[in-house]
């Protein structure tokens, strides 16, 4: 058994779906992460990203559907999988009784790295992750950002091609947060590795994903880049200050052009929402403003993937 | 990089030493669990001794209000019928230990005793007995005349013409405490077993680190099994401390070490195993404590603990019988006591136990192995 070299996708899912009794968690959910992306599973508490999580780790058996990671089956070729696959659970699920050096060194043992190399990639890991001088400290006594550091340590350890990350950044703090994000884009852009990762932080999404799916009630609703997304679901504000009042025509002008959902006038600010391809349209707006009357301001904000996933998912509360 | 070229069987052993050494490590952390997993088996051990020690007897008071020679013969064959703790006192202190509830019986010899006895007239004693338990009460019931008898075969040896001559199986006669405590030693091993290796188990659940051992691509065999040497190396600190106890304090010296060490080795790995069987299921701590308590005291009541379970009704012997702790009995007996208290053989007895051992191990493997499957989470 070794670890296996992938030149496919490193995810293909297919119509996955589990039940629980009569409940859906994951309803034929079918996705490709390719080779060397950081790809993002995004949804509501509930929406059954850990299921599918759990599901693509062979940690909790599909209902129906296929789970392929670096094209070998979940089920039949398990331990091939897991050679290559380092994992940061959301618990960390680290030995917090133990030192951070013994945690990582039953790792080692665990996944096979040869007693002539453990040393030295423990090392390296505690150096990656700054926790090399806490090496003999025991992990319980460790703040949250400290013990994800670790974990994430923990999961590069034995040089996994693939990286699965539920909520990385669950309860660290801003520091801590920064430092994170900065060895998972460290990970693509100097190792090539891919990355999956699940989180409830819109911000983390935009910062770290090549691609995004938006996930509710065990079904996919969004995928794409987050400029996708953005252009896809989110709509553009544009607000132009004029010299004098805008005339009803001119409004009336402007809310019938393709692409503006929404148009709204107050004294000397016009207020412009768009949808879609917003480029071409900007311009239009200008051009038939100035026909009319003198601009002294124009603002525009970008839509945020706050307001698409609220939009895409619903506002209301969930468990 | 190939990171899963090392030899299987040797990789496999290498898992087994460091999931041992980390369950070792993580419960010398919780100092208190620890003590407890030690102390409880040892704890079970001696209050089931200071039962045996307090329950076996009835307490009973004799007034002798005679003090001629037949008088005193007669005290001396209830003293030494193994059936009363006597306390020789007055008739008005007799009464009050009664009031008190301190006695079960008073036993009056009255003044005349000697005379009639010489006379060869009828003698009558007068027994005054707190009739609110049946197994005492029947104690006395049945102690009272088998004393009369033993006094009469010994005062009287001409008038007795029918007597027993006794061939006993083996060389020595044994307390009741001598053999309670060796059956008290395997239900202690059981319950040590189950309560170390089930928290080593249901810990990896309750804090979420079974994960790391599920996404590992390591046996989970070797996992296991390397969970269940670090409890059964974890488990040793007790049975040593109780074969300490059993043999120095309380003096039961077995007449065959060799057969001890080996078979308490087959019994911790059953218990252990069975232990971590339970862990794997359950996945709370606070549930393994009550289920491994809940277990072990009736097992130990129907395994012939207080005698062979073979002299006991069918029904309950053919049952025990499918289960270790009444082969753990057995063979500890004849370790102890060269005893033979099943119709098997101790090396038939042994053999089953392997057999018990060998199957709860594999059943406990297939568990965690299944578990991966299922979910560890849902």
């Amino acid at each position: 058994m070794k670890q296996t070299e992938n030149t496919g996708p490193a995810i293909e899912l297919n119509r996955l779906t589990k039940r629980f009794g009569d409940f859906t968690a994951v309803d034929g959910f079918s996705l490709t992460v390719r080779s060397g992306e950081i790809f993002g599973l995004l949804g509501p508490n509930g929406s059954g990203k850990t299921t599918i999580i759990n599901m693509i780790s062979g940690l909790s058996k599909p209902t129906s559907g296929e789970a392929k990671v670096l094209g070998h089956n979940i089920i039949h070729d398990t331990r091939v999988v897991y050679a290559a696959l380092g994992s940061v659970p959301q618990e960390t699920a680290l030995y917090e009784e133990l030192d951070a050096w013994t945690n990582l060194s039953i790792h080692a043992t665990l996944y096979g790295v040869h007693r002539s190399e453990r040393d030295r990639k423990i090392t390296d890991m505690l150096n990656l992750v700054q926790l090399y001088e806490r090496r003999h400290s025991r992990v319980s006594s460790f703040s949250g950002g400290m013990k994800r550091r670790l974990a994430l340590a923990r999961a590069l350890l034995h040089d996994p091609l693939l990286l699965y990350l539920d909520e990385p950044t669950l309860g660290v703090d801003v520091q801590s947060r920064r430092a994170i994000w900065n060895y998972i884009l460290d990970l693509k852009k100097k190792e090539g590795k891919t990355v999956l990762l699940t989180t409830n932080y819109l911000e983390e999404a935009n910062a770290l994903c090549d691609r995004i799916a938006i996930i509710d009630h065990g079904k996919l609703v969004a995928l794409g880049t987050p400029i996708d997304l953005k252009r896809r679901y989110g709509d553009t504000v544009m607000e132009i200050e004029t010299a004098s009042s805008v005339s009803p025509q001119l409004s009336a002008k402007l809310s019938i052009l393709p692409g503006v959902s929404e148009v709204i006038q107050k004294d000397k600010i016009l207020k412009v929402t768009m949808s879609g391809d917003e480029l071409s349209l900007t311009g239009q707006l200008i051009t038939l403003v100035t026909q009319e009357i003198n601009i002294k301001k124009i603002s525009q904000r970008e839509p945020n993937l706050e307001e698409i996933f609220l939009s895409l998912t619903g506002s209301g509360l969930r468990d | 990089m190939n990171i899963l070229n090392i030899y299987p069987a040797y990789r496999s052993l290498l898992v087994i030493w460091v999931m041992a050494i980390k369950d070792i490590r993580s419960s010398l952390t919780e100092r208190a669990f620890m003590v407890t997993s030690i102390i409880i088996p040892i704890n079970f051990l001696l209050l089931f001794l200071l039962f045996a020690l307090t329950g076996g007897q009835a307490p009973t008071a004799i007034v002798l209000e005679d003090k001629g020679p037949y008088a005193q013969q007669f005290l001396s064959a209830m003293e030494h019928s193994h059936s009363f703790i006597i306390q020789q006192t007055t008739n008005t202190d007799a009464q009050n230990l009664m009031k008190k509830g301190q006695i079960v019986a008073i036993v009056t010899v009255p003044g005349s005793f000697d005379s009639l006895l010489r006379q060869g007239k009828q003698a009558q004693l007068r027994v005054v007995l707190n009739n609110l338990e049946v197994d005492f009460t029947n104690d006395i019931r049945r102690a009272v005349p088998l004393a009369i008898t033993s006094f009469y075969a010994n005062a009287f040896p001409n008038q007795v013409v029918i007597r027993a001559h006794e061939v006993d199986t083996y060389s020595h006669d044994t307390g009741y405490v001598q053999y309670l405590v060796v059956s008290l030693m395997v239900v202690s091993v059981m319950l040590g077993g189950l309560l170390q290796a089930g928290s080593n188990a249901a810990r990896e659940y309750e804090k979420g680190t079974i994960k790391e051992l599920m996404l590992a691509p390591a046996s989970l065999w070797a996992i296991q099994i390397g969970k269940i040497l670090g409890a059964l190396l974890l488990n040793s600190l007790s049975v040593v401390v109780m074969i300490i106890v059993i043999v120095f304090l309380i003096g039961v010296w077995p007449e065959h070490w060799d057969e001890l060490f080996a078979f308490v080795l087959l019994l911790m790995i059953t218990f252990v195993a069975l232990g971590s069987l339970i862990g794997t299921l359950v996945r709370r701590r606070q549930a393994v404590i009550p289920l491994s308590i809940g277990l072990s005291i009736p097992v130990f009541f129907i395994s012939g603990a207080f005698g062979p379970a073979i002299w006991g009704d069918q029904v309950t012997a053919t049952i025990t019988q499918l289960q270790p702790v009444y082969y753990g009995i057995a063979i500890f007996q004849h370790a102890f006591h060269n005893f033979t208290t099943t119709s098997t053989s101790p090396a038939i007895n042994g053999f089953i136990l392997a057999g018990f051992a060998a199957v709860i191990v594999a059943i406990s493997a297939l568990t965690l192995i299944n578990g991966r499957g299922r979910g560890v989470v849902h």
